[in-house]
């Protein structure tokens, strides 16, 4: 009885697509959080003063702007649509990432996808052609067989039939692998059979003895070609080969450790999860990710203008690590802005205390340098002390947007000090 | 034959060269870049705001009058270059009164922006917009940033890039003009 086996293609496009069902997230029924809302949004809006940079990836001032716009709306109650609708009324369809489907923007999506067809129908089109140039019929197969072996040395004409043979031989082997199908291993068959009789033909009238034995039977229940056969060395009929077993177990192995591996993967890299969430939706922190977390969050907070939330992470990081210069240096300056707002001596001492502390955790830092700089300058009209500051916070490298913020302050400092001002610093 | 072809494809060649130098010739400078906006003919956002000095301002829905919205930062250059430009304005139509100025601070430390202000001799409010809600609600992303609002509180135009009296005054007409 013939059996047809599934390609080994079909089988890897079946892991694959089983692979990104479960990666795309579609079948999680856990309800997703606002927090998860927020996040899925931002990353399909543009940063408005960015070039090709989501609001959820960047930290200008338009995408802190409007990361806390969607988290308000969102807090009211506003569909993802009404979101998106109420940004793109502020700035255009363009602060989308994701072009709609609709007018010239549908173009976007129709190109790629024609490309693909084209491009499938093309690949077919190649392989049908080449499929039937190799399937061309055995009559036709032996004219063309004359035409070539016309004038053909003995030795040729012995190597054309070796080759025959050997295709013959290659047609049994994969058909019992599967790797052939029956219509085709027939089809086969016939013609290289026929191709391989002409030849004897051939060879005999040019004294060429072929030897012509009967074929062995392929076992499957095939018709049995007529006429001469070569005398090729096929495998016992109704015995599969164990090289062809072996063979099998080690594709069957290969493709379930690739598909296994690729589910994995899409599992991994593909599923939309908050920081430090595993794939099963457990969230499984290193402490050192927990921190992490927690000083997004409070920065989070202090562009929110939420200094009270902010402190307290602060002080939750130093209570798990004393040594975080970055909690240091942040709680440091809200302390001091909190303590000359309420014109506290004690709190603005204790800030100053902390932002030594975190210079001295961290010298190279440019954050901790600024802030300082700033306290001596504004608190102990130390316009020497700040430059020093300064100038480690100039060497630190400072993020542009940072420096051109702090210009002014700078400006001043060198001023009042009489140190003339670095080039690095913007211009008046 | 082919010598006539080559001259008349060269001779298609300049009249396009010429025509594409004598449209860029008569465009507006690039630095003045008026710019589409979702805004522009719609209703302006509402202005409500602080100003420097902490009281409360409120633009009416609509103002009867031209008012020119200018996002700004003391650190920007073509901010300081526009500023001589915007106090001109102000002097200019505060006389006539059928404009006025407004300022929003945008990614600036307010005592930065307020010295900037001092110097420059500014008279009109300031808005401190310390969580963003005026420059989200209009749509901004550079500075210097400068809408123009006409009297019946529709946005007349959105510019991004420092702008001279000439522009603003440029702007004011062709809106008097769609409006008339």
């Amino acid at each position: 009885m013939s059996t047809r086996r599934f390609p080994i293609w079909i089988v890897l496009g079946a892991v694959l697509v089983v692979a990104l069902v479960i990666g795309s997230g579609v079948l999680d029924t856990t309800p997703v959080t606002a927090a998860q809302r927020a996040v899925a949004i931002e990353t399909g809006i543009k940063c408005p003063s960015c070039e090709d940079l989501s609001v959820a990836n960047s930290s200008a001032q338009t995408a802190v702007l409007v990361r806390n716009t969607v988290r308000q709306l969102i807090g009211e109650g506003k569909s993802d649509q009404q979101i998106q609708a109420y940004l793109v009324s502020r700035y255009g369809s363009a602060i989308v990432l994701v072009p709609p489907a609709s007018g010239w923007s549908l173009l976007v999506w129709v190109l790629p996808l024609g490309g693909g067809v084209l491009a499938i129908a093309g690949l077919t089109t190649v392989l049908v052609r080449k499929r039937m140039n190799e399937l061309v019929e055995p009559a036709d197969a032996a004219r063309a067989d004359a035409t070539l072996d016309a004038g053909a040395s003995s030795d040729q004409l012995d190597a054309r039939r070796q080759f025959l043979e050997q295709s013959l031989a290659d047609a049994f082997a994969e058909h019992r692998a599967g790797d052939l199908s029956d219509q085709d291993y027939q089809a086969l068959r016939k013609r290289d059979t026929a191709r391989l009789a002409a030849l004897d033909v051939r060879m005999v009238a040019t004294g060429n003895v072929g030897v012509a034995a009967p074929v062995a039977g392929t076992g499957d229940g095939a018709a049995e070609p007529e006429g001469p056969v070569p005398t090729i060395m096929l495998s016992p009929s109704g015995v599969r080969p164990k090289r062809n077993r072996r063979q099998r177990l080690l594709i069957s192995g290969a493709v379930g450790a690739f598909g296994t591996a690729l589910v994995l993967l899409v599992a991994l890299f593909a599923a939309n999860r908050l920081p430090g969430q595993t794939p099963s939706g457990n969230a499984t922190l290193s402490q050192q990710a927990q921190i992490q977390q927690m000083l997004a969050q409070a920065a989070t907070l202090e562009n929110d203008h939420q200094p009270g939330g902010a402190a307290q992470l602060y002080q939750k990081v130093l209570g798990e690590n004393p040594q975080n210069e970055v909690a240091m240096a942040q709680l440091g300056w809200l302390e001091y802005q909190t303590g000359v707002q309420g014109k506290s001596a004690s709190l603005i001492n204790d800030a100053k205390a902390k932002l030594n502390q975190a210079v001295q955790l961290n010298p190279g830092d440019y954050a901790p340098r600024l802030y300082l700089g700033t306290v001596l300058l504004d608190q102990d009209n130390n316009a020497s002390g700040a430059v020093a500051q300064y100038q480690a916070f100039l060497a630190a490298n400072p993020p542009a947007a940072l420096l051109h913020q702090a210009a002014s302050l700078l400006r001043q400092a060198y001023t009042q000090a009489g140190v003339p001002l670095p080039s690095e610093v913007p211009a008046d | 034959m082919g010598r006539y072809k080559a001259r008349w494809i060269g001779i298609a060649v300049l009249i396009i060269g010429a025509g594409l130098i004598a449209v860029l010739a008569t465009r507006p400078s690039a630095t003045v870049a008026e710019v589409q906006s979702p805004l522009v003919g719609h209703t302006a956002p509402v202005i409500t705001g602080t100003t420097f000095d902490g009281s409360a301002f409120s633009l009416p829905t609509a103002p009867g009058h031209f008012v020119v919205l200018n996002f700004f930062a003391s650190w920007c250059a073509p901010c300081q270059q526009e500023g001589q430009d915007l106090v001109a304005f102000q002097f200019e139509h505060q006389q006539s009164g059928d404009a006025s100025m407004v300022s929003v601070v945008f990614g600036d430390t307010l005592s930065a922006a307020r010295t900037y202000q001092t110097m420059l001799g500014v008279r009109w409010p300031t808005l401190t917009d310390a969580n963003g809600k005026l420059t989200l609600a209009y749509g901004v992303s550079a500075r210097p940033t400068t809408f123009v609002i006409a009297p019946d509180g529709r946005v007349a135009a959105y510019i991004v890039g420092a702008v001279t009296v000439k522009d603003l005054d440029r702007v004011m007409s062709a809106a008097k003009a769609t409006h008339a």
